[in-house]
């Protein structure tokens, strides 16, 4: 008997194996139980697969959208809606990266302990709505995107794609539709861009760190000169300058010099260095696309890669903490969207080179831009007109302003649509203005 | 609803809404109540004879069937090199009469007669050789045995089973509280379902505790699961309660004939070859006469009744798979049960049944590891099922599907996910507490309330109740195996605890296959799961759980050692309780 009774505890293997699948669903449940519970399946909390409950709101308490019995309801703004549409994201799930398809668990009010309750989740976000919606009509009708934050808070106020629609009618437009060509995608976030002359901030950042005389040497364009066995063309004839002034006027012939100093291979550094090749996490949960600077072998590519060409593409969302750095003394005040959550800080650049770039920035304006262009903003800034490469350009406008109680970064970007200061830069001063006064 | 407005007024959502956060932790205790019943009991051992060697030393033969030898594994240990480790080995019949079988290669003798192949009875004082060892073979006396009783422990000591019925009860009252608020549908089928359920257990404690009885855990939980059961079922088919119901009366009822009928081992084995038989006739019926259903050949329609008689074959194939001693150590009769077993899990595979041939396949491991010690022939065994499995897949693109999706139903929510993200959906939406009894939308998937019943049962009543059900049947094969060791006959020990690794192999398909953990196969969760003939059959195989608990009143299915009368074993249980019914230690 013996002998079978103690074969009896071959039973307890299956206890075991028992006890530990509880412990990986628990395990599981506890990780992933907001996701299953906010599945549209879960009629709960969806009615015919549209969610019954929760509330978004703005910085401001102004209803950006909410669930109920009655059903779903955007922002009652119609310019307030298609502002916040990419943030927000549309109830067919078109837009992935919206806060609706990631923060479904929040929306109904999901809690590992209680489940789904009758109770939706209400919660605010950091975007301002006036602001935003500025920020979609001063785009007027360009494709691109408006991204501003506090680059002391980390407190997104802005983050604008186009083109839209208006998620109250639904998608009502062929998405091959040559003028919705992206609609579905959030430009801020998802898309990287040829960067163009912004990427010059760059160049100098290593420049500054990598050339002990940098401040001491002198350039002469005559609107274009040969670099490494190839014609560079600059946008205007700057005869002799120096650095601050190169990059004020974004002379790409200075540019070249600068670059080839430096080699394709440290460019690519200090772009890696700077986060502007890496995919990022908004709120720990909404992916950003990774930009790329691949290293160029000659000298000729790397002119061009330092002047922000070659086949440098950048994020717009990784350009914003690059600025955000700049203006916080080299530290990146890691992005939020959740009113009350921050996200962390990053050291990303030596604070004398945030420092020089700044003052650089801000000369910028000064010597080239005019501070009459940004009246009562203390602004900071680098233009870019990336030529995509089929005689069109990207225009781009990314900086900071220094304005008392208003310590903003942004990135404005509008695709294909010209000159970085004759098109974004309107933009961004539309959108500042907005923010600052309004 | 109406009742609950007349009962409670406008009070009625409020005291149900309370009651979703109270339901769970009389769960708790209710399971809590009933495993420390099972584990604080002592479980001191039976003594059915003695074994006198020279000098007076006494060997205690503590079960109906024990091996003596030399090895220390034996149940009777004599520490002489003239023995073989396992010498020889004594039988009891439930008449009382001994049996000597030598088991090895050295000779044992009875009153200097040598015993040959098929045994040589034993009798009181009679003089037992093993090699060079004699001993004094003493049965019990009559006295001896009437006390026997005395000195062991009874359950319901320390944890009263009637304290723990009452909470039952006040579980019930809950999830009949929270149906009537919270299911438009339930009227009043469901509060006479719930009702009638209530009865039949106070009914069937009474008289057992009147008869003398005071363990109650097993039933216990399976009324627990069925309570839960009962509530899912009132969730989805809130007009067929008197079905359900009268279905679990019957099966309480068919539990206590079959514990009856399993007090007698030797009426137990006279009629076990009718088992295998039965269970090759009915699965082969069932593939000829079962028309397709959803792939499968395992429902059979009788009279408005669907029967999946694969469940009732579960039941033949324990009773049948658990040999006593005398049988284990003949090789023949192991091939004989390996080639039965194979033949059962082909039937099923054939039905398309991949699921319960499954269940019954780790049961064949347990039972046959029970019975052989081998790893070898488990190896075997699990080698030909890889094979198996093969042609099995190669066979029934359906089958690889489900594989296929297996751990990425996510991806596929529209077709092979389907049912699994919407249990876990319902699952997580249930959260600790539950949405309330009545209150889910899970249960109207289809096959919802029995191969995702974990995730209506967590939807409703909530995680902490979902996993009172899984350690309810965790408690049952930790009991099984705890009984073990003070077993009488080793096909008790054997069919509990095959019943157990039954049971627990479809928690486990049922459970982890639709949150996806392992492939979804859709077995049923024991007790809980609806489905008529699954209830029948999961109660009728618990009484192989009451028949290997042989604490002192502890199970009706086991004969109290004071009752056997020499010869002829009388079968009368009707006798008076003793006192206050718990027997007191030191006493008498």
């Amino acid at each position: 008997m013996k002998k079978v009774t103690a074969r009896a505890y071959g039973l307890l293997i299956l206890v075991a194996l028992t006890i530990l699948g509880m412990g990986v669903y628990i395990f599981r449940y506890a990780r992933d139980g907001g996701d299953w519970a906010s599945f549209y399946a879960n009629d709960s909390v969806y009615k015919n697969g549209v969610l019954n409950r929760g509330v978004i709101t703005d910085r401001d308490g102004v209803i950006l959208a909410s669930a109920g019995e009655d059903g779903f309801h955007y922002a009652d703004s119609y310019a307030v809606r298609r502002a916040c549409l990419h943030l927000l994201g549309d109830l067919n799930g078109n837009i992935g990266t919206g806060v609706l398809n990631i923060f479904r668990p929040e929306m109904i009010n999901y809690s590992f302990l209680t489940g789904t309750t009758t109770e939706g989740g209400s919660f605010k976000l950091t975007v301002d709505a006036d602001v935003s919606a500025a920020a979609y009509n001063a785009l007027n009708g360009r494709k691109g995107t408006v991204l501003v934050y506090d680059y002391q808070t980390g407190e997104v106020l802005c983050m604008v794609s186009a083109p839209g629609w208006d998620p109250a009618e639904g998608v009502n437009f062929d998405p091959n539709d040559k003028s919705y060509e992206g609609a579905f995608i959030n430009r801020a976030i998802s898309s990287t861009f040829v960067p163009g002359s912004v990427f010059k901030l760059v160049t100098m950042a290593a420049a500054i760190e990598n050339i002990p005389d940098i401040w001491g040497q002198t350039f002469t364009c005559t609107g274009s000169d040969i670099v490494g066995g190839q014609k560079i063309n600059c946008a205007g004839v700057h005869g002799t300058i120096n650095v601050e002034q190169a990059l004020a006027c974004s002379c790409n012939v200075a540019f070249a010099h600068i670059a080839s100093q430096l080699g394709g291979e440290l460019i690519s550094y200090y772009a890696d260095l700077y986060g502007l090749t890496s995919a990022h996490t908004l709120n720990e949960d909404i992916p950003t696309a990774a930009g790329s600077v691949p290293a160029a072998d000659t000298a000729a590519d790397a002119a061009w890669e330092g002047i922000g060409q070659y086949k440098d593409l950048v994020n717009p969302y990784a350009f914003l903490r690059f600025v955000g750095a700049i203006a916080n003394g080299g530290k990146a005040v890691e992005p939020t969207i959740l009113a009350g959550k921050k996200c962390g800080e990053t050291q990303l650049m030596n604070a004398n080179t945030a420092q020089y770039l700044s003052e650089m920035m801000s000369y910028d304006v000064s010597y080239e831009y005019g501070t009459w262009s940004y009246p009562g903003l203390e602004m900071h800034a680098k233009t870019g007109t990336a030529e995509v490469g089929d005689g069109t350009t990207h225009a781009w406008f990314a900086g900071f302003i220094t304005n008392p109680g208003h310590p903003l970064a942004f990135v404005v970007m509008a695709e294909r649509a010209g000159g970085g200061y004759a098109v974004a830069s309107p933009i961004a001063n539309a959108v500042l203005q907005a923010a600052v006064n309004g | 609803m109406e009742l609950v407005q007349v009962l409670f007024g406008k009070a009625g959502p409020l005291l149900a809404g309370l009651s979703r956060f109270i339901l769970p932790l009389v769960a708790v205790v209710i399971v809590v109540r009933c495993v420390r019943s099972m584990l604080r009991e002592r479980y001191d051992p039976e003594t059915w004879a003695y074994l006198y060697l020279p000098g007076e030393v006494m060997v205690p033969l503590r079960h109906w069937e024990c091996i003596i030898g030399r090895a220390k594994s034996v149940d009777g240990q004599i520490d002489d090199p003239s023995l073989e480790k396992m010498h020889c080995c004594v039988i009891r019949n439930a008449d009382g009469e001994w049996t000597v079988y030598n088991l090895g290669r050295g000779v044992t003798m009875v009153n200097g007669q040598e015993v040959f192949p098929g045994g040589e009875p034993i009798a009181d004082a009679d003089v037992l050789t093993m090699g060079d060892v004699s001993a004094r073979f003493v049965d019990l006396t009559e006295e001896e045995r009437s006390s026997l009783l005395q000195y062991r422990h009874a359950p319901g000591r320390h944890v009263r089973p009637s304290a723990t019925l009452l909470l039952l009860t006040v579980f019930q009252i809950l999830l009949l509280l929270q149906q009537m608020v919270y299911n438009p549908d339930a009227g009043v089928g469901v509060a006479m379902a719930f009702g009638i359920l209530c009865a039949a257990q106070w009914v069937y404690f009474t008289v057992l505790r009147a008869s003398g009885q005071t363990g109650f855990e097993p039933e216990l939980l399976a009324f627990f699961l069925s309570s839960v059961g009962l509530s899912v079922a009132a969730s989805k088919l809130p007009g067929d309660m008197l079905k359900q119901v009268i279905l679990l009366i019957v099966a309480v009822l068919l539990f206590i004939g079959m514990c009856l009928w399993i007090r007698d081992l030797s009426r137990v084995k006279s009629v076990r070859i009718y088992a295998f038989g039965a269970a090759i006739l009915i699965l082969a019926a069932t593939r000829v006469l079962a028309p397709q259903t959803y792939g499968a050949y395992n429902w059979i329609y009788l009279g408005g009744f669907t029967i999946q008689p694969a469940e009732f074959v579960k039941i033949l194939y324990v009773y049948a798979g658990a040999a006593t001693l005398d049988r284990l150590f003949v090789d023949r009769n192991l091939i004989f049960y390996i080639g039965f077993s194979a033949a059962c899990v082909g039937l099923l595979a054939l039905m398309g049944d991949f699921g319960t041939a499954l269940v019954f396949f780790v049961t064949f491991l347990i039972i046959s590891f029970m019975r052989s010690g081998s790893f070898a022939t488990i190896f075997l065994a699990v080698g030909s099922a890889v094979l198996g499995i093969f042609v099995v897949l190669s066979l029934r693109p359906y089958v690889l599907d489900r594989f296929a999706a297996w751990g990425h139903v996510w991806e596929d929510i529209y077709d092979k996910g389907y049912q699994q993200v919407r249990a876990m959906s319902a699952a997580a939406s249930g959260g600790f507490f539950g949405q309330g009894a009545g209150n889910g939308w899970l249960v109207d998937i289809r096959a919802a309330e029995t191969d995702m019943v974990f995730g209506v049962v967590c939807e409703e009543l909530g995680l902490i109740t979902g996993i009172c059900c899984v350690a309810s049947i965790l408690a049952l094969a930790a009991f099984a195996v705890k009984n073990a060791s003070a077993g009488r006959s080793s096909y008790f020990v054997i069919a509990g605890a095959a019943t157990m690794s039954m049971m627990l192999t479809q928690l486990i398909l049922n459970v982890f296959g639709s949150m996806d953990i392992l492939p979804f196969t859709g077995v049923t969760f024991p007790f809980v799961s609806m489905g008529g003939s699954s209830l029948l059959a999961c109660w009728m195989l618990l009484a192989f759980v009451k028949g290997c608990d042989t604490r002192a009143r502890g199970s009706f299915a086991v004969k109290r050692p004071e009752k056997f009368s020499g010869g002829a074993g009388v079968d009368d249980d009707g006798g008076e309780p003793a006192g206050d019914g718990y027997v007191r230690e030191g006493r008498g």
